[in-house]
Protein backbone atom coordinates (compact mmCIF):
# COMPACT_ATOMS: atom_id res chain seq x y z
CA UNK A 1 0.00 0.00 0.00
CA UNK A 2 1.16 3.58 -0.98
CA UNK A 3 0.79 6.03 1.29
CA UNK A 4 0.29 10.02 0.01
CA UNK A 5 3.33 12.12 2.02
CA UNK A 6 3.15 15.52 2.17
CA UNK A 7 4.59 17.23 -1.14
CA UNK A 8 6.68 20.41 -0.73
CA UNK A 9 4.33 23.28 -2.56
CA UNK A 10 5.06 23.42 -5.95
CA UNK A 11 5.71 26.34 -7.68
CA UNK A 12 7.48 27.92 -10.91
CA UNK A 13 11.01 27.57 -9.17
CA UNK A 14 10.59 23.75 -8.13
CA UNK A 15 8.72 22.81 -11.46
CA UNK A 16 11.63 21.07 -13.39
CA UNK A 17 12.61 19.53 -10.16
CA UNK A 18 8.74 18.18 -10.30
CA UNK A 19 10.27 15.89 -12.92
CA UNK A 20 8.04 12.16 -12.25
CA UNK A 21 10.57 10.45 -12.90
CA UNK A 22 13.04 12.04 -9.92
CA UNK A 23 9.29 12.53 -7.60
CA UNK A 24 10.08 10.71 -4.69
CA UNK A 25 6.45 9.86 -4.06
CA UNK A 26 4.33 8.64 -6.85
CA UNK A 27 1.11 10.48 -7.18
CA UNK A 28 -1.37 8.36 -5.65
CA UNK A 29 -4.51 8.98 -8.17
CA UNK A 30 -4.71 5.38 -10.05
CA UNK A 31 -7.76 5.63 -12.22
CA UNK A 32 -9.52 7.90 -14.12
CA UNK A 33 -13.10 7.40 -14.68
CA UNK A 34 -14.91 8.94 -17.90
CA UNK A 35 -18.35 8.47 -17.85
CA UNK A 36 -20.53 8.85 -20.55
CA UNK A 37 -24.33 9.39 -18.67
CA UNK A 38 -25.09 10.19 -15.09
CA UNK A 39 -25.94 6.81 -14.35
CA UNK A 40 -22.24 5.35 -14.57
CA UNK A 41 -21.49 8.28 -12.97
CA UNK A 42 -23.03 7.93 -10.06
CA UNK A 43 -22.30 4.14 -9.80
CA UNK A 44 -18.65 4.89 -10.05
CA UNK A 45 -19.23 7.53 -7.22
CA UNK A 46 -20.58 4.61 -4.64
CA UNK A 47 -17.69 2.83 -4.70
CA UNK A 48 -15.96 5.88 -2.73
CA UNK A 49 -12.66 7.36 -3.11
CA UNK A 50 -12.91 9.21 -5.67
CA UNK A 51 -13.40 13.19 -6.77
CA UNK A 52 -15.38 14.66 -9.39
CA UNK A 53 -13.68 16.51 -12.17
CA UNK A 54 -15.54 19.01 -13.76
CA UNK A 55 -14.61 21.80 -15.32
CA UNK A 56 -11.47 21.43 -13.87
CA UNK A 57 -10.28 25.12 -12.95
CA UNK A 58 -9.74 24.28 -9.37
CA UNK A 59 -9.23 20.58 -9.09
CA UNK A 60 -6.10 20.23 -11.71
CA UNK A 61 -3.96 22.86 -10.51
CA UNK A 62 -4.82 21.18 -6.76
CA UNK A 63 -3.76 17.91 -8.39
CA UNK A 64 -0.86 19.44 -9.99
CA UNK A 65 0.54 20.89 -6.58
CA UNK A 66 -0.60 17.81 -4.75
CA UNK A 67 -2.88 19.50 -2.37
CA UNK A 68 -5.27 16.93 -3.56
CA UNK A 69 -4.68 13.39 -4.30
CA UNK A 70 -8.18 11.60 -4.59
CA UNK A 71 -7.49 7.80 -5.60
CA UNK A 72 -9.71 7.81 -8.03
CA UNK A 73 -10.98 10.86 -10.73
CA UNK A 74 -14.82 10.60 -12.27
CA UNK A 75 -14.00 13.45 -15.33
CA UNK A 76 -17.51 14.41 -16.52
CA UNK A 77 -16.62 15.82 -19.78
CA UNK A 78 -18.41 13.28 -21.88
CA UNK A 79 -21.28 13.25 -19.85
CA UNK A 80 -23.44 15.29 -22.38
CA UNK A 81 -26.64 14.75 -20.92
CA UNK A 82 -24.87 17.46 -17.73
CA UNK A 83 -24.68 20.02 -20.61
CA UNK A 84 -28.42 21.18 -21.13
CA UNK A 85 -30.54 23.88 -20.23
CA UNK A 86 -33.70 25.08 -20.92
CA UNK A 87 -36.85 26.22 -19.03
CA UNK A 88 -40.28 25.32 -18.18
CA UNK A 89 -43.22 27.87 -18.14
CA UNK A 90 -41.57 29.53 -15.01
CA UNK A 91 -37.95 27.27 -13.95
CA UNK A 92 -34.94 27.30 -15.87
CA UNK A 93 -33.04 24.45 -15.48
CA UNK A 94 -29.15 24.33 -15.82
CA UNK A 95 -27.23 21.12 -16.26
CA UNK A 96 -24.02 20.79 -14.45
CA UNK A 97 -21.94 20.61 -17.05
CA UNK A 98 -22.95 23.98 -18.62
CA UNK A 99 -20.00 26.71 -18.55
CA UNK A 100 -20.12 30.00 -17.97
CA UNK A 101 -19.69 30.63 -21.76
CA UNK A 102 -22.47 28.68 -22.54
CA UNK A 103 -24.79 30.69 -20.11
CA UNK A 104 -22.91 34.17 -21.49
CA UNK A 105 -25.77 35.92 -23.95
CA UNK A 106 -28.57 33.42 -22.87
CA UNK A 107 -31.35 35.39 -23.40
CA UNK A 108 -33.78 33.43 -20.71
CA UNK A 109 -32.28 34.90 -17.86
CA UNK A 110 -30.13 38.28 -18.93
CA UNK A 111 -29.31 38.74 -15.32
CA UNK A 112 -27.27 35.04 -15.20
CA UNK A 113 -25.72 35.80 -18.53
CA UNK A 114 -24.34 39.41 -16.97
CA UNK A 115 -22.87 37.70 -14.04
CA UNK A 116 -21.61 34.48 -16.16
CA UNK A 117 -20.41 37.08 -18.54
CA UNK A 118 -17.64 38.86 -15.51
CA UNK A 119 -16.53 35.41 -14.16
CA UNK A 120 -12.91 35.16 -14.42
CA UNK A 121 -10.83 35.21 -18.14
CA UNK A 122 -12.06 34.17 -20.96
CA UNK A 123 -10.39 30.68 -20.75
CA UNK A 124 -11.92 30.13 -17.07
CA UNK A 125 -15.71 30.90 -18.93
CA UNK A 126 -14.85 28.20 -21.44
CA UNK A 127 -13.90 25.35 -19.05
CA UNK A 128 -15.66 26.44 -15.34
CA UNK A 129 -19.01 24.45 -15.09
CA UNK A 130 -21.83 25.34 -12.66
CA UNK A 131 -21.75 21.77 -11.03
CA UNK A 132 -18.00 22.85 -10.31
CA UNK A 133 -18.81 25.98 -8.51
CA UNK A 134 -21.30 24.30 -6.65
CA UNK A 135 -18.82 21.58 -6.02
CA UNK A 136 -16.21 23.74 -4.89
CA UNK A 137 -18.41 26.03 -2.92
CA UNK A 138 -15.34 28.64 -2.84
CA UNK A 139 -17.67 31.35 -0.38
CA UNK A 140 -15.98 34.41 -3.08
CA UNK A 141 -17.58 32.14 -5.89
CA UNK A 142 -19.72 34.20 -8.05
CA UNK A 143 -22.26 31.53 -8.81
CA UNK A 144 -23.09 30.96 -5.79
CA UNK A 145 -23.84 34.47 -4.70
CA UNK A 146 -25.76 34.90 -8.12
CA UNK A 147 -28.12 31.48 -7.30
CA UNK A 148 -28.56 32.71 -3.03
CA UNK A 149 -30.35 35.88 -4.36
CA UNK A 150 -32.75 34.03 -6.56
CA UNK A 151 -33.58 31.09 -4.47
CA UNK A 152 -32.11 27.49 -6.41
CA UNK A 153 -32.64 24.52 -6.13
CA UNK A 154 -29.66 22.08 -6.78
CA UNK A 155 -30.55 18.59 -7.75
CA UNK A 156 -28.49 16.12 -6.42
CA UNK A 157 -28.01 12.32 -7.75
CA UNK A 158 -26.88 9.30 -6.31
CA UNK A 159 -27.10 5.65 -7.32
CA UNK A 160 -29.89 5.83 -5.11
CA UNK A 161 -31.54 8.48 -6.68
CA UNK A 162 -31.84 12.30 -6.81
CA UNK A 163 -32.66 14.34 -4.46
CA UNK A 164 -33.38 17.95 -4.25
CA UNK A 165 -32.29 20.58 -2.04
CA UNK A 166 -32.51 24.26 -1.74
CA UNK A 167 -29.48 26.34 -2.42
CA UNK A 168 -28.29 27.76 1.15
CA UNK A 169 -28.99 24.06 2.42
CA UNK A 170 -27.01 22.69 -0.06
CA UNK A 171 -23.67 25.25 1.08
CA UNK A 172 -24.35 24.59 4.54
CA UNK A 173 -24.23 20.91 4.26
CA UNK A 174 -22.59 20.12 1.24
CA UNK A 175 -22.57 16.85 -0.66
CA UNK A 176 -21.63 13.28 0.36
CA UNK A 177 -18.93 11.74 -1.63
CA UNK A 178 -21.13 9.29 -3.23
CA UNK A 179 -23.39 12.21 -4.51
CA UNK A 180 -23.25 14.05 -8.19
CA UNK A 181 -24.57 17.50 -8.46
CA UNK A 182 -26.64 17.22 -12.10
CA UNK A 183 -28.76 20.60 -12.23
CA UNK A 184 -30.00 23.61 -10.65
CA UNK A 185 -33.71 25.06 -11.11
CA UNK A 186 -34.46 28.44 -10.82
CA UNK A 187 -37.19 30.78 -11.50
CA UNK A 188 -37.41 32.32 -14.40
CA UNK A 189 -36.77 36.26 -14.03
CA UNK A 190 -39.63 38.50 -13.32
CA UNK A 191 -38.09 42.06 -13.05
CA UNK A 192 -34.37 43.13 -13.17
CA UNK A 193 -31.14 41.55 -11.90
CA UNK A 194 -28.00 42.79 -11.30
CA UNK A 195 -24.66 41.08 -10.02
CA UNK A 196 -22.07 43.69 -8.85
CA UNK A 197 -18.74 42.84 -7.21
CA UNK A 198 -15.50 44.24 -5.72
CA UNK A 199 -11.99 43.08 -6.12
CA UNK A 200 -8.87 43.67 -7.73
CA UNK A 201 -8.43 42.03 -11.20
CA UNK A 202 -11.64 40.40 -11.90
CA UNK A 203 -9.86 37.35 -14.58
CA UNK A 204 -6.78 36.82 -12.22
CA UNK A 205 -8.74 36.44 -8.62
CA UNK A 206 -12.00 36.07 -7.04
CA UNK A 207 -14.27 39.23 -6.03
CA UNK A 208 -14.06 40.34 -2.46
CA UNK A 209 -17.34 41.32 -2.33
CA UNK A 210 -20.57 40.56 -4.58
CA UNK A 211 -23.60 41.35 -4.51
CA UNK A 212 -26.55 39.49 -6.75
CA UNK A 213 -30.08 41.60 -6.56
CA UNK A 214 -33.61 40.51 -8.30
CA UNK A 215 -36.44 42.27 -8.40
CA UNK A 216 -39.49 40.29 -9.01
CA UNK A 217 -42.28 43.08 -10.38
CA UNK A 218 -44.79 40.00 -10.12
CA UNK A 219 -44.78 38.89 -6.87
CA UNK A 220 -43.61 42.19 -5.70
CA UNK A 221 -40.29 41.24 -3.70
CA UNK A 222 -37.07 41.91 -3.94
CA UNK A 223 -34.06 39.74 -2.99
CA UNK A 224 -30.45 40.22 -2.69
CA UNK A 225 -27.19 37.91 -1.98
CA UNK A 226 -23.86 39.12 -0.33
CA UNK A 227 -20.56 37.18 -1.21
CA UNK A 228 -17.29 37.46 0.29
CA UNK A 229 -18.63 38.28 3.87
CA UNK A 230 -19.20 35.03 5.07
CA UNK A 231 -18.35 31.11 4.14
CA UNK A 232 -21.66 31.07 1.95
CA UNK A 233 -23.76 34.09 0.71
CA UNK A 234 -25.56 36.19 3.21
CA UNK A 235 -29.19 37.05 2.37
CA UNK A 236 -30.00 39.95 4.47
CA UNK A 237 -33.35 39.37 5.11
CA UNK A 238 -34.63 42.46 7.38
CA UNK A 239 -32.84 44.40 4.45
CA UNK A 240 -34.85 43.15 1.82
CA UNK A 241 -38.04 43.34 3.97
CA UNK A 242 -37.56 46.88 4.06
CA UNK A 243 -36.76 47.33 0.29
CA UNK A 244 -39.97 45.53 -0.72
CA UNK A 245 -42.13 47.81 1.49
CA UNK A 246 -40.20 50.72 0.21
CA UNK A 247 -40.53 50.28 -3.44
CA UNK A 248 -43.27 51.55 -5.25
CA UNK A 249 -44.62 48.77 -6.96
CA UNK A 250 -46.94 50.81 -9.09
CA UNK A 251 -44.50 52.59 -11.00
CA UNK A 252 -41.29 49.90 -10.17
CA UNK A 253 -39.81 53.13 -8.33
CA UNK A 254 -37.62 53.66 -5.57
CA UNK A 255 -37.07 56.61 -3.29
CA UNK A 256 -33.38 57.73 -2.52
CA UNK A 257 -33.97 57.40 0.86
CA UNK A 258 -35.04 53.66 0.44
CA UNK A 259 -31.84 52.98 -1.31
CA UNK A 260 -29.97 54.04 1.13
CA UNK A 261 -31.61 52.96 3.96
CA UNK A 262 -31.32 49.51 2.06
CA UNK A 263 -27.66 49.73 2.04
CA UNK A 264 -27.06 50.50 5.54
CA UNK A 265 -29.14 47.42 6.57
CA UNK A 266 -27.64 45.03 3.89
CA UNK A 267 -23.81 46.22 5.84
CA UNK A 268 -25.68 45.64 8.85
CA UNK A 269 -26.39 42.14 8.05
CA UNK A 270 -23.24 41.79 6.59
CA UNK A 271 -21.85 42.31 10.75
CA UNK A 272 -23.55 40.14 12.22
CA UNK A 273 -23.22 37.22 10.19
CA UNK A 274 -22.04 33.93 12.59
CA UNK A 275 -19.33 32.82 10.08
CA UNK A 276 -17.40 36.08 9.06
CA UNK A 277 -14.68 35.26 6.99
CA UNK A 278 -11.20 36.74 8.59
CA UNK A 279 -9.49 40.01 7.66
CA UNK A 280 -7.87 39.22 4.14
CA UNK A 281 -3.98 40.70 3.65
CA UNK A 282 -4.81 44.61 3.09
CA UNK A 283 -8.53 43.81 3.32
CA UNK A 284 -10.82 44.09 6.45
CA UNK A 285 -13.80 42.30 7.54
CA UNK A 286 -14.64 46.04 8.20
CA UNK A 287 -13.91 47.73 4.64
CA UNK A 288 -15.59 43.81 2.92
CA UNK A 289 -19.43 44.94 5.73
CA UNK A 290 -19.15 48.32 4.27
CA UNK A 291 -18.28 47.52 0.57
CA UNK A 292 -21.29 45.09 0.72
CA UNK A 293 -23.50 48.33 1.60
CA UNK A 294 -22.63 50.42 -1.46
CA UNK A 295 -22.98 47.52 -3.58
CA UNK A 296 -26.80 46.53 -2.74
CA UNK A 297 -27.07 49.96 -2.82
CA UNK A 298 -26.15 50.34 -5.82
CA UNK A 299 -27.60 47.37 -7.09
CA UNK A 300 -30.76 48.42 -6.17
CA UNK A 301 -30.49 51.91 -7.72
CA UNK A 302 -29.75 50.43 -10.55
CA UNK A 303 -32.34 47.50 -10.58
CA UNK A 304 -35.82 50.39 -10.01
CA UNK A 305 -35.53 53.97 -11.09
CA UNK A 306 -35.59 56.76 -8.51
CA UNK A 307 -39.24 58.17 -7.60
CA UNK A 308 -39.78 61.50 -8.21
CA UNK A 309 -38.94 63.56 -5.38
CA UNK A 310 -42.52 63.99 -3.05
CA UNK A 311 -44.29 61.22 -5.14
CA UNK A 312 -44.42 58.91 -2.35
CA UNK A 313 -46.11 60.41 1.00
CA UNK A 314 -43.62 60.46 3.92
CA UNK A 315 -46.73 59.14 6.18
CA UNK A 316 -47.24 55.82 3.82
CA UNK A 317 -43.59 55.58 2.63
CA UNK A 318 -41.74 52.70 5.02
CA UNK A 319 -38.61 54.70 3.75
CA UNK A 320 -39.19 56.92 6.40
CA UNK A 321 -38.72 54.25 9.74
CA UNK A 322 -35.57 53.64 8.08
CA UNK A 323 -31.98 54.44 9.12
CA UNK A 324 -30.96 57.66 8.22
CA UNK A 325 -28.38 59.71 6.65
CA UNK A 326 -29.96 59.48 2.96
CA UNK A 327 -27.09 59.20 0.37
CA UNK A 328 -24.38 57.92 2.68
CA UNK A 329 -24.10 54.81 0.12
CA UNK A 330 -24.81 56.41 -2.94
CA UNK A 331 -21.73 56.54 -4.71
CA UNK B 1 -13.49 0.82 -23.69
CA UNK B 2 -12.50 -0.43 -20.84
CA UNK B 3 -9.33 -2.43 -19.64
CA UNK B 4 -10.24 -4.34 -16.92
CA UNK B 5 -6.81 -6.63 -17.22
CA UNK B 6 -5.00 -3.01 -15.82
CA UNK B 7 -5.03 -3.38 -11.97
CA UNK B 8 -4.01 0.45 -11.59
CA UNK B 9 -2.91 3.18 -13.20
CA UNK B 10 -5.91 2.81 -15.96
CA UNK B 11 -8.62 4.86 -17.87
CA UNK B 12 -11.98 3.02 -18.03
CA UNK B 13 -13.12 5.12 -21.16
CA UNK B 14 -16.97 4.89 -21.95
CA UNK B 15 -19.01 2.25 -23.11
CA UNK B 16 -18.63 3.83 -26.90
CA UNK B 17 -15.57 2.10 -27.33
CA UNK B 18 -14.19 5.57 -28.14
CA UNK B 19 -10.90 5.02 -29.81
CA UNK B 20 -9.75 7.98 -28.63
CA UNK B 21 -9.93 7.45 -24.97
CA UNK B 22 -7.52 4.84 -25.80
CA UNK B 23 -7.50 3.23 -22.19
CA UNK B 24 -3.50 3.18 -21.49
CA UNK B 25 -1.97 0.15 -19.12
CA UNK B 26 1.55 1.85 -17.76
CA UNK B 27 3.53 0.57 -14.93
CA UNK B 28 2.20 1.96 -11.33
CA UNK B 29 0.06 4.91 -11.78
CA UNK B 30 1.41 5.59 -15.36
CA UNK B 31 -0.55 5.66 -18.09
CA UNK B 32 -0.26 5.91 -21.77
CA UNK B 33 -3.09 7.39 -24.13
CA UNK B 34 -3.11 9.61 -27.19
CA UNK B 35 -4.15 13.17 -27.63
CA UNK B 36 -4.65 15.22 -31.23
CA UNK B 37 -2.48 17.74 -31.00
CA UNK B 38 -1.93 20.33 -33.68
CA UNK B 39 -3.60 18.40 -36.10
CA UNK B 40 -1.33 14.84 -35.49
CA UNK B 41 -1.83 12.04 -33.04
CA UNK B 42 0.74 12.45 -30.62
CA UNK B 43 1.28 9.03 -27.76
CA UNK B 44 1.45 10.19 -24.54
CA UNK B 45 4.10 7.19 -22.70
CA UNK B 46 3.51 6.79 -19.19
CA UNK B 47 2.63 10.16 -17.95
CA UNK B 48 1.26 10.09 -14.28
CA UNK B 49 -2.81 10.43 -14.38
CA UNK B 50 -3.16 13.38 -12.63
CA UNK B 51 -0.84 15.33 -14.97
CA UNK B 52 -2.37 18.55 -16.30
CA UNK B 53 -2.39 19.25 -20.08
CA UNK B 54 0.17 21.85 -19.54
CA UNK B 55 2.43 19.91 -18.03
CA UNK B 56 2.07 16.49 -20.08
CA UNK B 57 2.82 18.75 -23.42
CA UNK B 58 6.03 20.05 -22.28
CA UNK B 59 7.24 17.36 -20.68
CA UNK B 60 6.19 14.57 -22.69
CA UNK B 61 5.81 16.09 -25.85
CA UNK B 62 8.15 18.58 -25.71
CA UNK B 63 5.60 21.47 -27.33
CA UNK B 64 7.66 24.59 -25.63
CA UNK B 65 5.56 27.21 -27.22
CA UNK B 66 3.31 26.74 -24.27
CA UNK B 67 4.77 28.19 -21.71
CA UNK B 68 4.43 27.86 -18.00
CA UNK B 69 3.95 30.14 -15.01
CA UNK B 70 1.09 30.36 -13.07
CA UNK B 71 -0.20 26.78 -12.89
CA UNK B 72 -3.73 28.36 -11.74
CA UNK B 73 -5.72 29.03 -15.02
CA UNK B 74 -4.56 32.95 -13.80
CA UNK B 75 -1.81 34.17 -16.46
CA UNK B 76 -3.04 32.44 -19.98
CA UNK B 77 0.36 31.73 -20.92
CA UNK B 78 -0.45 27.92 -21.20
CA UNK B 79 -3.53 28.99 -23.66
CA UNK B 80 -4.37 26.58 -26.09
CA UNK B 81 -7.76 25.69 -28.12
CA UNK B 82 -9.58 22.73 -27.42
CA UNK B 83 -12.34 22.01 -29.55
CA UNK B 84 -11.92 25.28 -30.56
CA UNK B 85 -12.63 26.55 -27.06
CA UNK B 86 -9.72 29.05 -25.29
CA UNK B 87 -8.54 27.34 -22.32
CA UNK B 88 -5.99 27.39 -19.87
CA UNK B 89 -3.90 23.98 -20.61
CA UNK B 90 -3.09 23.87 -16.79
CA UNK B 91 -6.61 23.53 -15.71
CA UNK B 92 -7.17 20.58 -18.20
CA UNK B 93 -6.32 17.07 -16.78
CA UNK B 94 -4.46 15.40 -19.75
CA UNK B 95 -5.53 12.07 -19.90
CA UNK B 96 -9.82 13.76 -19.96
CA UNK B 97 -8.17 15.32 -23.38
CA UNK B 98 -8.13 12.48 -25.07
CA UNK B 99 -10.66 12.83 -27.83
CA UNK B 100 -10.33 16.38 -27.45
CA UNK B 101 -8.83 18.25 -30.65
CA UNK B 102 -6.14 20.90 -29.10
CA UNK B 103 -4.61 23.35 -31.00
CA UNK B 104 -1.11 25.58 -29.78
CA UNK B 105 0.14 28.46 -31.46
CA UNK B 106 2.00 25.89 -34.05
CA UNK B 107 -1.05 24.32 -35.23
CA UNK B 108 -3.07 27.76 -35.25
CA UNK B 109 -1.71 27.58 -38.84
CA UNK B 110 1.47 28.66 -41.52
CA UNK B 111 -1.43 31.06 -43.61
CA UNK B 112 -4.63 32.63 -42.92
CA UNK B 113 -5.56 34.91 -39.85
CA UNK B 114 -2.91 33.68 -37.16
CA UNK B 115 -0.16 34.94 -39.67
CA UNK B 116 -1.51 38.15 -39.52
CA UNK B 117 -1.50 38.24 -36.06
CA UNK B 118 1.80 36.79 -36.23
CA UNK B 119 2.84 39.31 -38.34
CA UNK B 120 1.16 42.39 -36.74
CA UNK B 121 3.05 41.47 -33.56
CA UNK B 122 6.08 41.47 -34.98
CA UNK B 123 5.31 44.64 -36.38
CA UNK B 124 4.41 46.48 -33.66
CA UNK B 125 6.85 45.48 -31.45
CA UNK B 126 4.16 43.42 -29.55
CA UNK B 127 6.55 41.06 -27.91
CA UNK B 128 8.84 42.07 -25.40
CA UNK B 129 10.60 38.98 -23.28
CA UNK B 130 7.98 37.05 -25.33
CA UNK B 131 6.96 34.85 -22.87
CA UNK B 132 3.50 35.66 -23.09
CA UNK B 133 3.66 35.64 -27.00
CA UNK B 134 2.32 32.27 -27.61
CA UNK B 135 -0.93 32.52 -25.59
CA UNK B 136 -1.65 35.72 -26.78
CA UNK B 137 -1.30 34.74 -30.88
CA UNK B 138 -3.94 31.83 -29.17
CA UNK B 139 -6.19 33.83 -27.76
CA UNK B 140 -6.14 37.10 -30.14
CA UNK B 141 -6.43 34.55 -33.17
CA UNK B 142 -9.36 33.17 -31.39
CA UNK B 143 -10.82 36.47 -30.43
CA UNK B 144 -10.70 37.72 -33.83
CA UNK B 145 -11.83 34.26 -35.37
CA UNK B 146 -14.87 35.03 -33.01
CA UNK B 147 -15.22 38.71 -33.37
CA UNK B 148 -13.92 40.30 -35.92
CA UNK B 149 -14.42 43.75 -35.00
CA UNK B 150 -14.30 43.64 -31.76
CA UNK B 151 -14.14 46.71 -30.23
CA UNK B 152 -11.38 48.19 -27.58
CA UNK B 153 -13.36 47.39 -24.42
CA UNK B 154 -13.95 43.54 -26.24
CA UNK B 155 -10.48 43.28 -26.95
CA UNK B 156 -9.54 43.95 -23.60
CA UNK B 157 -11.84 42.32 -22.10
CA UNK B 158 -11.22 39.11 -24.49
CA UNK B 159 -7.24 39.14 -23.35
CA UNK B 160 -8.06 39.93 -19.84
CA UNK B 161 -7.15 35.93 -19.12
CA UNK B 162 -3.67 36.72 -20.46
CA UNK B 163 -0.67 38.72 -18.13
CA UNK B 164 1.89 40.34 -19.89
CA UNK B 165 4.69 41.03 -16.80
CA UNK B 166 6.40 43.33 -19.59
CA UNK B 167 3.10 45.15 -19.36
CA UNK B 168 3.36 45.72 -23.25
CA UNK B 169 -0.47 45.73 -23.90
CA UNK B 170 0.15 49.04 -25.86
CA UNK B 171 1.48 47.67 -28.44
CA UNK B 172 -0.50 44.26 -28.38
CA UNK B 173 -3.51 46.75 -29.13
CA UNK B 174 -2.13 48.39 -31.36
CA UNK B 175 -1.19 44.94 -33.54
CA UNK B 176 -4.80 44.13 -33.20
CA UNK B 177 -5.88 47.01 -34.58
CA UNK B 178 -3.64 47.37 -37.38
CA UNK B 179 -5.66 43.62 -38.04
CA UNK B 180 -8.52 44.34 -37.92
CA UNK B 181 -7.91 47.99 -40.11
CA UNK B 182 -6.23 45.86 -42.71
CA UNK B 183 -9.40 43.60 -43.24
CA UNK B 184 -11.93 46.38 -43.41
Amino acid sequence: MIVAVPHQATDQATDQSADQSTDPAPPRTARLHRPLTVAEAVEILADGDAEILAGGTDLVPALRARQREPRRLVALRRVLELRSRGASANMLIIGAGVTYHDLTGWSLSPGLAAMARVVGSPQIRNTGTVGGALGTANPRGDLLTFLSAVGTEIVINSARGARTVDVASFLATGLAPTELVTAVRLPRPCGPQVYLKIGSRQAASAALVSCALVVDRVHERVTCAIGGIAHQPTRPAAAEEFVRQGVDWSTGTIPADVVAGFGELVAEAAGAVPDPLPDDVGVSAAYRRHAAGVLAARAVGRCLPAAAPGAIPGSAGPGSAGPGSAGRFRS
Amino acid sequence: MNNDGCARGDIAGGSDGDAAALAGCGTGRRVSYQLYIDGGIRLVADAWLAESLLGVLRDHLGVMSVKDACEQGRCGSCSVLMDGRLVASCTVLAADAAGAVVTTVAGLGAGGPARAVRAAFLAHGAVQCGFCTPGFVVAVTDLLARRPDADEDEIREALAGNICRCTGYGRIMAAIRSIQDTRR
